[in-house]
């Protein structure tokens, strides 16, 4: 039997590490970071970032030369037409360089002993974290006489923002130590951009996968014109520079097919057959045979080509040049191409720009093409199915460097198209006298806006793509999130999310929801919030990569042919028999499908030995031949933001890594038993590498009903923890923190694999399953008043008030600041200011502020008095930390202050707790201690939940986590709760059992308990044991919402609305509806009218109108004041006296005979004087009946 | 009875008493303010720019307040 103090799987998982992990706390680690593991976790943020600089491509060019190089040449003539050239005089002009530098104190400072900024200066500063970028400008001019100067200059850029623990950042590389001393955490792994002091990241999107056409069914398509089918075949193309570019092919009902493409979001469609020509010269024939590929019985596909053939001839356009001729003429207009060139070089160049622009070579452009209406045939004749486009097999992620760079570079591109519109303004404007003077081209270049870092700034603050192309993709604001550090669960999922679209977001339809088995092992599938972006958002799995690199594929198509591949260039390719072989959306050759299976399980063996020729991360999706599937072929994947996971192949035991592409068709078992001889070519490392780190860590999840897992997710990222080991560094909004953090007793493995003991996220709580004093109804829960004295769930929360004097009324706007933080003379000695502030006008440290107290001072200049910032919190905070901020530079004086205010929030009766398992209650009682129910040892627990928590729920793993939690406490070990390592024969209910049994306790972790009330033995034994318990951010204090009087609107006099305002809760008309149903009319009246916006009116007994009130002062015996209605007494009057005496009704007495407009007071509420008093502007009368 | 002999008187019943201090609090004149990078004690009158005057940082802490802040004594 094993002995069930020491768990099977490693005698690792018993211990705390309390004494490694305190080594680590006071001597971190001097040449590596303190956790590696968290920086595999977020490497595809940072390696995305540097491949813009270095690694771009085999060559070591950085993604940003190669985009500048895409934007190419621009250039402007000056129209003055001469012999040589029919243009004029020529300016060519282009970016030949783009230089980043690291974030440096600018030159102009003098003082600082330091010149690197770190990031954490950039947080305490509240500014960005940012470095200069620059661009060497070189242009030419051509003259008449074919003379022609080179110049060149160096533009600056402005100050691009940097992703920290990049290559462009002083953090890169830094060991743990490093770190500690530039003020960062020793864990602190980067990823995310600083901006204004926040930190930002670009989040991971689905975006469409890579060079593999795919075939879609979407009825929408036949709206888009006439004889236009639900058919089409798109592919996603990618430049070198990562900048994407979509074409889809349509099937025509009349047999004919279109490409589509967008240009500056303008979509264009041109007959496929023009640009097939256009980019060959392909003969009807060629064309033909491409598409039949020997299938001549075919007739469905042989009536269509002739089709598309026949269709071709109305055009006119017989030879590729034709085809390029008429392209040309059509778009020059669009591509504002230089006016020198011929309509040929026109639609040459439309064909590079944006034909399957993965492809450099026409050929092979015309190969895919082929391919891609081959596939689409196949569709359309139902031989092979739609792609599923919501599917993870044909999903790659769009990374935040490359979306960053495609940026850059075309904020490039528009200002080169500046410079050219303002040229051409000075041109027509006959302002660029000197055109061919040096001078003129560096004077349009001071012109134009060049700070381009300034609208990177903009786009990383607010997540707002503006673009004149789209980039290819579908939403125009959202890329960015804020990293949160409310703590480390949420902020490390911040980087690890992966959102589908703010487009799908809309989308009445839930299928892109749904949870696909195609999403296995690389997005977690309980690691998803609920409501509106479930399914929509979702996390990576924790072994999940993305490939970054550049992978050398330049052997493949050798490699294959040396093995059987029929080659591209074969005269006749059988379609039948054959399928294709793709490399990255090319086609490299054709195999019969048994010959691809035997390549791809080649291409396998290869990689996963370490043939250098076949890289690891290459993807080998080998598609069989069915029946109405998808298309088949053998499609291999080199590029880069491809999903990846590791697991081991069976074949020779070695690790290898595995696409969402080629899973599809690929057996993996999940554990070795599982393993089917024959069937089986893989087996996961561990079950768990499909859940996210955040689902991971939720103890035992294999026990639980999955909902309850998907809940844990969400509350371990909303509990108070430890948000960072920096605090005292952190100037974020809003910082919650639990100051009596431990390390759970039961924890998953990863726990410590992720070096979560750094940031402890709950407390080790005592947890009693009984129906105790009513106090633990509904989901409430009863907390142990001793406990909560002894400082369970004691938290705080670190506000941020930032005091900026710029910004404050009475500043001086550009000049110098006349307001100056200080206490004045006005301020006397024994003012109570002072008790709060010291001389420098900024409030000491440690010091009780509550509503209204000073929290700085300063001195208006010009006024010649001092003012304070008044804190405006409801709480009783202190002062935890002033910062004075000084200026970029250091040259000026102080302006802005960043006061950090701590405040405590012990837990209070309706505070929101939570157990690891979505098991969430709100405490409702702080118990005393001695009426509290306790074991026969004398234990009392911390927390008592209603057992009714169970049956519904069915979170088993709360119970067993309880049992082990109880167990290890007893004998002083760590639990492994990694889920799956139990089973139906090995059973937790055994292991743990018998640890408890050899404590000298109960097996099934029950105990007698005693009533703390009336020392009575219970009658039944109570399920007692320890549970990790979270506390979670939501409290009362800042929930409570109460109201007796206070602020009305001041149109309607009813309560305001707002918690912030001191207003009301709405009494709406359902409850309005309850108490009609329960005939409580009187309450009704309470609520409605006597709380809310009583009022007394006057009302006309004759007329019943509410609006005219009129009154007199009576002097005499009845002194005061006398009301009539104006209307009523009007007629009175006017019927009385003659047409002659109406000048003089302002003088008649009033009051003397008997009149109808007599007034009464009424109750009603304002609104309704308020809507009187608007109907009359209308012209529409209200009447009341006054009984 | 004098003052000395309070204290005295004071001093012998309470056998280790806090240290005396002075009753009014006085602020010194220049303030001093500490270095967020270097931890250098800078002090900054009005007016003066914001930054260490030792490494040239551009972040100062206030420092704790010598005033007796005391709550919750219970």
């Amino acid at each position: 039997m094993i002995d069930p103090l020491s768990p099977s799987s490693s005698k690792d998982h018993t211990t705390f590490h309390t004494l490694t992990r305190e080594r680590a706390f006071r001597h971190p680690p001097s040449d590596r970071s303190d956790v590696p593991a968290l920086d595999q976790l977020v490497a595809p943020h940072i390696e995305s970032f540097n491949a813009l600089l270095e690694g771009g491509t085999e060559d070591g060019r950085g993604l940003l030369a190669i985009g500048i190089e895409e934007v190419g040449e621009k250039v402007v003539f000056d129209g003055k037409e001469n012999d040589g050239m029919p243009w004029g005089g020529k300016i060519t002009y282009r970016i030949d360089k783009i230089a980043i530098g690291r974030p440096m104190v600018p030159e102009k400072d003098k003082l600082s002993v330091e010149r690197r900024i770190f990031p954490s200066e950039a947080r305490e500063r509240l500014t960005s974290y940012r470095s200069r970028l620059t661009a060497t400008i070189r242009w030419r001019y051509t003259g008449p006489d074919g003379e022609s100067a080179e110049h060149e200059e160096i533009k600056d850029c402005g100050m691009l923002p940097i992703m920290v623990r990049s290559n462009r950042c002083n953090l890169r590389d830094l060991p743990a130590t490093e770190l500690i001393k530039r003020g960062d955490e020793s864990s602190s792994f980067g990823g995310y951009f600083i901006v204004n002091g926040n930190e930002k990241i670009i989040r991971y999107l689905i975006v469409p996968r890579r060079h593999h056409p795919l075939n879609i069914y979407r009825p929408s398509f036949a709206k888009r014109g006439v004889s236009y089918t639900p058919y089409g075949c798109q592919i996603r193309c990618v430049r070198p520079d990562q900048s994407a570019c979509t074409n889809t092919i349509h099937y025509l009902s009349n047999g004919g097919a279109t490409l589509r493409f967008a240009w500056r979001k303008v979509e264009y469609m041109i007959p496929l057959m023009l640009i097939l020509k256009a980019l060959v010269n392909a003969s009807d024939k060629e064309v033909f045979e491409g598409l039949i590929q020997g299938e001549y019985d075919n007739t469905f596909l042989t009536d269509r080509v002739e089709l598309l053939l026949r269709g071709q001839k109305n055009w006119g356009l017989y030879t590729g040049t034709q085809c390029l001729d008429y392209l040309g003429e059509k778009f020059r207009v669009v591509l504002n191409v230089p006016e020198d060139w011929s309509n040929i070089q026109v639609g040459g160049f439309l064909l590079q720009k944006v034909v399957l622009v993965h492809l450099p070579s026409p050929r092979d452009k015309f190969r895919m093409l082929i391919f891609m209406l081959r596939k689409l045939y196949s569709l359309v004749s139902g031989a092979t199915c739609a792609d599923n486009p919501d599917s993870p097999q044909h999903h790659e992620v769009l990374l935040p460097g490359f979306l960053y760079g495609m940026i850059i570079k075309e904020r490039f591109d528009d200002c080169l198209l500046a410079v050219k519109a303002l040229i051409q303004k000075d041109l027509r404007e006959n302002k660029a006298k000197d055109f061919k003077n040096p001078r003129y081209f560096t004077s349009v270049l001071s012109k134009t806006n060049w700070d381009i870092g300034n609208k990177l700034s903009y786009f990383l603050a607010t997540g707002n793509l503006v673009s004149p192309t789209g980039l290819d993709l579908q939403q125009t604001s959202g890329y960015t999130i804020v990293a949160e550090k409310l703590n480390f669960y949420r902020y490390l999922s911040h980087f690890r999310c992966i959102h589908r679209g703010a487009f799908f977001a809309e989308l009445k339809t839930t299928t892109v929801r749904k949870l696909l088995p195609e999403s296995w092992g690389f997005l977690c599938p309980v690691h998803t919030p609920d409501g509106s972006p479930c399914g929509l958002l979702n996390h990576l799995s924790h072994t999940c990569k993305i490939v970054t690199a550049s992978l050398d594929s330049s052997q493949i198509p050798a490699l294959l042919s040396a093995h059987g591949m029929t080659q591209v260039f074969a005269s006749t390719v059988d379609g039948r028999r054959m399928v294709v072989v793709q490399l990255d959306g090319r086609i490299i050759g054709w195999a019969s499908p048994a010959k691809s299976k035997q390549l791809a399980n080649f291409l396998r063996r290869q990689k996963t030995e370490g043939d250098s020729r076949v890289p690891l991360d290459m993807e080998i999706g080998y598609v069989p031949v069915t029946k109405g599937g998808q298309y088949p072929g053998l499609y291999l994947f080199t590029s880069r933001s491809r999903m990846m996971r590791p697991v081991t192949y069976l074949e020779n035991g070695k690790v290898d890594h595995v696409g969402s592409f080629e899973q599809v068709y690929m057996d993996i078992a999940c554990t070795p038993p599982e393993i089917e001889k024959g069937v089986s070519t893989h087996v996961e490392l561990d079950p768990t590498s499909m859940l996210s780190v955040i689902a991971n860590l939720t103890p035992f999840s294999d026990f639980n009903q999955s909902p309850r897992n998907m809940y844990q997710c969400q509350m371990g990222k909303q509990s108070m923890g430890t948000p960072s080991t920096a605090i005292s560094k952190r100037t974020d909004n809003k910082m919650y923190r639990l100051q009596s953090g431990q390390t759970p007793v039961v924890r998953p493995d990863l726990h410590n694999h992720y070096g979560f003991d750094s940031f402890p996220n709950g407390t080790n709580a005592i947890v009693a399953v009984i129906s105790y004093t009513g106090y633990d109804m509904e989901d409430a829960m009863i907390l142990n008043k001793s406990a909560h004295e002894r400082g369970f769930g004691y938290g705080t929360i670190y506000k941020s008030e930032i005091f900026d004097l710029a910004s404050a009324p009475g500043s001086a706007r550009r000049s110098k600041p006349t307001l100056h933080f200080g206490l004045g003379k006005d301020v006397k000695p024994e003012a109570p200011w002072r008790s709060f502030l010291s001389e420098d006008g900024l409030p000491h440290l440690g010091v009780k502020v509550k509503y209204g107290d000073p929290l700085c001072g300063y001195i208006d200049e010009i006024k010649g008095w001092t003012r304070v910032h008044k804190y405006k919190g409801d709480e009783v905070a202190y002062i935890d930390e002033v910062r004075l901020l000084g200026s970029d530079v250091g040259d000026s004086e102080l302006q802005k202050v960043h006061i950090k205010l701590r405040i405590p929030r012990a837990a209070v009766i309706g505070d929101k707790f939570s157990s690891r398992h979505g098991q969430k209650g709100v405490c409702s009682q702080k118990y005393p201690t001695e009426d509290m129910p306790f074991t026969e040892s004398g234990m009392q627990p911390d927390v008592i939940i209603n057992p009714h928590a169970f049956p519904s729920r069915m979170t088993i793993g709360m119970f067993v986590e309880s049992l082990a939690g109880k167990a290890g406490a007893l004998h002083g070990i760590a639990q492994d709760a990694t889920p799956f390592r139990f089973s139906d024969t090995d059973r937790p209910v055994d292991y743990f059992g018998e640890q408890l049994r050899m404590a000298g306790y109960n097996y099934y972790g029950n105990e007698p308990m005693y009533s703390g009330i009336t020392g009575q033995e219970f009658s039944a034994d109570i399920y007692i044991g320890l549970v990790y318990y979270q506390r979670l951010r939501h409290m009362v204090n800042d929930k409570f919402q109460v109201r007796t009087t206070g602020p009305v609107d001041p149109l309607t006099r009813q309560p305001v609305k707002g918690r912030k305002r001191a207003g009301g809760i709405r009494f709406g008309e359902m409850e309005r509806d309850a108490l009609i149903a329960h005939g409580t009319s009187f309450l009704l009246q309470d609520r409605l009218m006597n709380c809310s916006d009583y009022s007394t009116a006057w009302v006309c007994r004759t007329c019943g109108s509410l609006i005219t009130l009129g009154f007199d002062d009576v002097t005499g015996d009845k002194t005061g004041r006398r009301e009539y209605c104006r209307i009523c007494d009007n007629t009175l009057i006017e019927d009385k006296i003659g047409e002659d005496d109406k000048k003089k009704v302002g003088m008649l007495v009033k009051g003397l005979n008997e009149r109808k407009g007599e007034m009464d007071v009424v109750a009603v509420p304002y609104v309704f004087r308020y809507l009187c008093a608007e109907m009359a502007c209308m012209g529409i009368k209200l009447n009341l009946t006054v009984t | 009875m004098s003052e000395s002999q309070q204290d005295t008187r004071w001093q012998s019943q309470n056998p280790n008493p806090m240290a005396p201090r002075p009753s009014t609090f006085k602020a010194p004149d220049v303030l001093n303010y500490l270095c967020a990078d270097c931890g250098a004690e800078n002090g900054i009158k009005s007016g003066e720019n914001i930054r260490c005057k030792e490494c040239g940082h551009r972040v100062l802490y206030k420092p704790r307040t010598y005033r007796i802040v005391q709550f919750e004594a219970r």
